[in-house]
């Protein structure tokens, strides 16, 4: 059973495939027989296991659930890595492995170094497909158009992928859920494309960067990134999409229906854009502080993108942030810690968790002065169950330890120990930021193919946010 | 179709899990997170919490668009409150759980629907109607009389010398006793037989059949008809008095309960059965109120482990017929294993009444039953469905379902492989759960 919907999963990726291989038809490139070729074997192997494989059991229950959403994740990366070992692009599979799971996970690293060639424009295409299929999620699409998972096994894996803290469904069936979160994704990049082609980028640019942006993925198809393209129209724009990336988008589906009371009540995006507001203004303090700016752009209009694309991790960077002195990396750490709202297509430890450990925080404080009184955790106008708030606790503390378990095994296998640290980071939040941001070191080209499947593993957690991975490596999931 | 279940009890969970396994839009609705967290997490459904009267929380769910709405909280008052409430808002059918004979009048009817409820469970009264049925044929675990009694489809345990036991479904057709084979309970497990299956004593047979062949079948399944008169009934509650009002004098009821208070109260509510004040646990009281002359017990006790065990001294007391209410769900399956006749669940009762309700709401010509694990539906067929182009054999049905009986122009008649369905006839099918809205497709 586990196997067959794996396959008709893998039908779909291929399907996905046919897409980049058209780009590279358009642009009359080569490399479309390696995508005809890697969708060709994809969708068979994903016949195969439909059609041929007799069915054992059909049990769909919580372990497979895991172990299915855990194991596309894994399985689409491997089939999404071919076209880049038998494309032009050339690459080793551990580079391909890399580039395939930093692509679905939304996390937009790239080992390739900065000054290489640029790619053709069929790889680009792929990636930012696979960046816009990672950030809604392969499961939450594969519910929205297969009907048989539109059951209670749908219905788990939908938990087990979408991240956030508490799932609320919006429509009573898991599908109809699912189809509206992936409609307003679909549209809102639709929308982002038209806008796109209206300033200075080309169809493909336009496409490659909604999806990129969207997704919260932060793949641009131009090597200089969005700062390329000169333009305040395409700069705000992209900030502004990068924004709604960052939002549940459960929450924007209820404002869509016209349903306001809900988004009143929701003060979660509130606190979410207070503090965007508040680090851009810190931003301009750090830069006005090391005199970096040179026109009145770099206190508006480029501070503002970089906060955005920071905290809701999707990791495009304006050029010259490096020059933009300490403060400014600090606040970037704390941002790539945050990352945008549940619910949204963003990474990170997620904007909610922190707001309730925050709120826990000051209950705690309250609590030393008055012993004896009774606080909870309100979000959003509800009291959260004092379990839910000790998980969140919890949470946070294992995406600490992560990070730190990351740079240590980095740094073992003789990476800088910073680079290591700032890497490990990087990719379990998904923002993708190379180390060269840091101004320390290189991209993730010059680290060692090892480390390069770590990093791999770890953006796989940060996406699937912990728990889902974790629950795999647990005694308890395989004895029956 | 949109379905919103206010009470997330044990009724109000198990008809969501049942639903939403039947591709039903289903929301529910309750108070207490705690009761919501699991239906949320396991199926495919959606919850709100909040209470069922609030008119913030009916706005939420968008009652207006619904078209079942049922109330089944603890609280009768709530729940007939909250069905006015998602009347006023546009649901098309509403549906409450209540506790009280009153409104279940049909005097009271019309009020009702002025306030706003069509259609009421009751669950006692449905208890009372069971254990009525299984009295009057008292062989049979379970009895339905579908179209005025044409059809009729019984529940039986096969006994060991039972002339059935050991053959295989195809050789039944030799024999001229009319009648199909249309589920087999065996280990916990629902069966639809194919002419390999052979028939084993011990299993729990669904049969349909005509009404002029129910003695033959009393015979064949090594079963004997016996009339029941005397009944002792353990335990004083709502059922009790329910079924005593209900059955009239069809049968001498003598109800044996342990609260001095309760049998005070008795008479007053059931004038005609003997009241007995004592505990039925203890087999001295059981053979003092006349065990030996008794046809049934009937154990109706608040706990189901002390029905379940007091039901099995009545019938080691040579009680012939037995039926135990048992109200955890969980224990329904061993308590029949340990060969209590009829087990009544109450919960079990009001959802597949709700069931029913619900087809009825879909196509307003199909009729439903739920049994353990397998669903027996009466669907009218349309002109050019699917199922009337070949006769039943050619049709390549699905193996989990299978067609039972039909009734043309009136008349009950039974579903050979040779038979060939017309438009307009209303066909008896039984399917596995979770298969029912497969059917559709053949029907229309």
């Amino acid at each position: 059973m586990l196997l067959r919907v794996l396959g008709s999963l893998l039908l779909i990726e291929g399907l996905f495939m046919l897409v980049p291989m058209l780009a590279c038809l358009a642009y009359g490139e080569a490399d479309w027989r390696a995508f005809g070729i890697t969708a060709g074997g994809t969708a068979l192997t994903g016949w195969m296991l439909k059609r041929l494989l007799p069915v054992a059991s059909t049990h769909f229950g919580k372990r497979e659930s895991y172990l299915l959403t855990g194991s596309v994740w894994v399985v689409f990366s491997f089939f999404g890595m071919i076209p880049f070992i038998i494309s032009s692009a050339g690459m080793d599979v551990s580079d391909a492995f890399f580039e395939a799971m930093s692509g679905f996970t939304t996390t937009g690293a790239t080992c390739r170094p900065a000054d290489a060639p640029p790619l053709a424009h069929g790889i680009m295409m792929w990636q930012a497909m696979m960046q816009w299929l990672g950030g809604m999620g392969i499961i939450l699409f594969t519910l929205a158009v297969i009907p048989t998972l539109n059951s209670s096994g749908g219905m788990q894996m939908f938990n087990a992928e979408v991240p956030g803290i508490t799932h609320e469904k919006i429509m009573p069936r898991i599908s109809q859920t699912a189809i509206s979160l992936w409609s307003i994704y679909a549209g809102f990049t639709l929308i982002l494309t038209i806008l796109l082609l209206l300033g200075p980028m080309d169809l493909f640019d336009s496409v490659c960067h909604a999806f990129g942006t969207m997704s919260t993925g932060g793949f641009s198809s131009n090597s200089g990134g969005i700062a390329a393209y000169h333009s305040d129209y395409v700069t705000i724009l992209v900030t502004v999409f990068m924004l709604l990336g960052g939002i549940d988008f459960a929450l924007i589906f209820t404002v869509i229906m016209g349903r306001w009371e809900r988004a009143r009540r929701n003060e979660v995006v509130k606190w979410f854009v207070f503090t965007i507001l508040l680090f851009w203004l810190l931003f301009d303090v750090g830069i006005w502080m090391t005199s970096a700016s040179t026109d009145w752009r770099s206190y508006t209009i480029e501070p503002a993108f970089q906060v955005v694309s920071t905290i809701t991790s999707t990791g495009y960077t304006y050029g010259n942030i490096s020059t933009w002195g300490p403060l400014v990396l600090a606040l970037t750490f704390l941002m790539m810690f945050s990352g945008g709202c549940a619910g949204s297509t963003s990474g990170g430890a997620k904007f909610d968790r922190l707001l309730y450990a925050f709120k826990r925080i000051g209950n705690e404080v309250n609590r030393c002065i008055h012993p004896n009184a009774i606080y909870s955790v309100r979000i959003n106008g509800r009291i959260a169950n004092p379990d839910l708030v000790a998980k969140v606790v919890l949470f946070l503390g294992i995406y600490v330890l992560l990070i730190a378990g990351g740079g240590v095994l980095l740094s073992a296998m003789g990476c800088p120990t910073v680079d290591s640290f700032f890497s490990s980071f990087a990719c379990l939040s998904n923002t993708g930021f190379g180390a060269s941001v840091t101004g320390y070191g290189d991209d993730f080209a010059s680290i060692p193919d090892m480390a390069k499947w770590v990093l791999a593993a770890l953006m796989l957690i940060g996406r699937l946010e912990i728990f889902t991975i974790l629950v795999l490596f647990a005694p308890a999931f395989w004895r029956k | 179709m949109k379905i919103v279940i206010a009470g997330a009890g044990e009724v109000g969970s198990h008809l969501a899990r049942l639903l939403s396994n039947e591709e039903q839009d289903i929301i529910v609705i309750d108070d207490d997170t705690d009761k919501l967290a699991p239906l949320d997490a396991n199926f495919n459904l959606m919850t709100i919490s909040g209470k069922a009267t609030s008119f913030n929380c009916l706005r939420e769910a968008r009652v207006g668009t619904a078209d079942l709405f049922i109330a089944v909280t603890p609280y009768e008052s709530t729940n007939i409150v909250a069905c006015g409430i998602a009347k006023s808002f546009g649901t098309k059918c509403t549906v409450a759980r209540v506790s009280h004979y009153g409104f279940m009048d049909p005097q009271n009817g019309p009020i009702m629907k002025r306030m706003g409820v069509d259609r009421l469970i009751y669950p006692e009264y449905l208890a009372a109607k069971e254990i009525i049925t299984s009295l009057e044929h008292s062989w049979a675990r379970s009895w339905f009389e579908l179209h005025e009694g044409q059809i009729i489809l019984l529940g039986v345990r096969l006994n060991a010398d039972a002339p059935l036991a050991g053959m295989e479904l195809r050789e039944l057709s030799q024999h001229p006793w009319g009648f199909h084979i249309s589920a087999i309970r065996r280990n916990h497990e629902t069966i639809i037989p194919r002419g390999d299956d052979k028939i084993e004593a011990g299993d729990i047979l669904y049969i349909t059949t005509t009404p002029d062949r129910v003695n033959t079948l009393v015979q064949v399944c090594g079963k004997d008809d016996r009339r029941i008169r005397k009944v002792l009934i353990m335990g004083g509650s709502k059922i009790a008095i329910r079924l005593t009002d209900m059955a009239g004098s069809r049968f001498r009821f003598t109800i044996i309960d342990s609260d001095r208070e309760v049998c005070r109260r008795l008479p007053v509510k059931c004038p005609d059965a003997a009241v007995i004040y004592g505990d039925a646990r203890d087999p001295e009281v059981l053979i003092e109120a006349g065990a030996a002359e008794a046809d049934a017990f009937i154990a109706l006790s608040p706990s189901s482990e002390s029905n379940i065990l007091t039901t099995l001294t009545a019938k080691e007391l040579g009680i012939p017929k037995s039926v135990a209410e048992v109200e955890d769900i969980q224990f329904i399956p061993q308590a029949e294993a340990l060969g209590i006749n009829t087990v009544i669940n109450k919960k079990l009762l009001a959802s597949s009444t709700i069931f029913q309700l619900l087809l009825d709401a879909d196509s307003s010509t199909s009729k439903c039953l739920a049994l353990a694990d397998a669903e027996v539906a009466e669907l009218e067929v349309r002109p050019n469905a699917k199922i009337t182009r070949a006769a039943v054999k050619d049709l390549h049905l699905d193996r989990n379902m299978t067609l039972a009986g039909l009734i043309r122009d009136g008349q009950g008649m039974l579903i050979t492989g040779n038979t060939v369905i017309r438009p307009g006839d209303r066909v008896l099918l039984f399917c596995l759960s979770g298969s029912l809205h497969k059917l559709e497709r053949l029907f229309s």
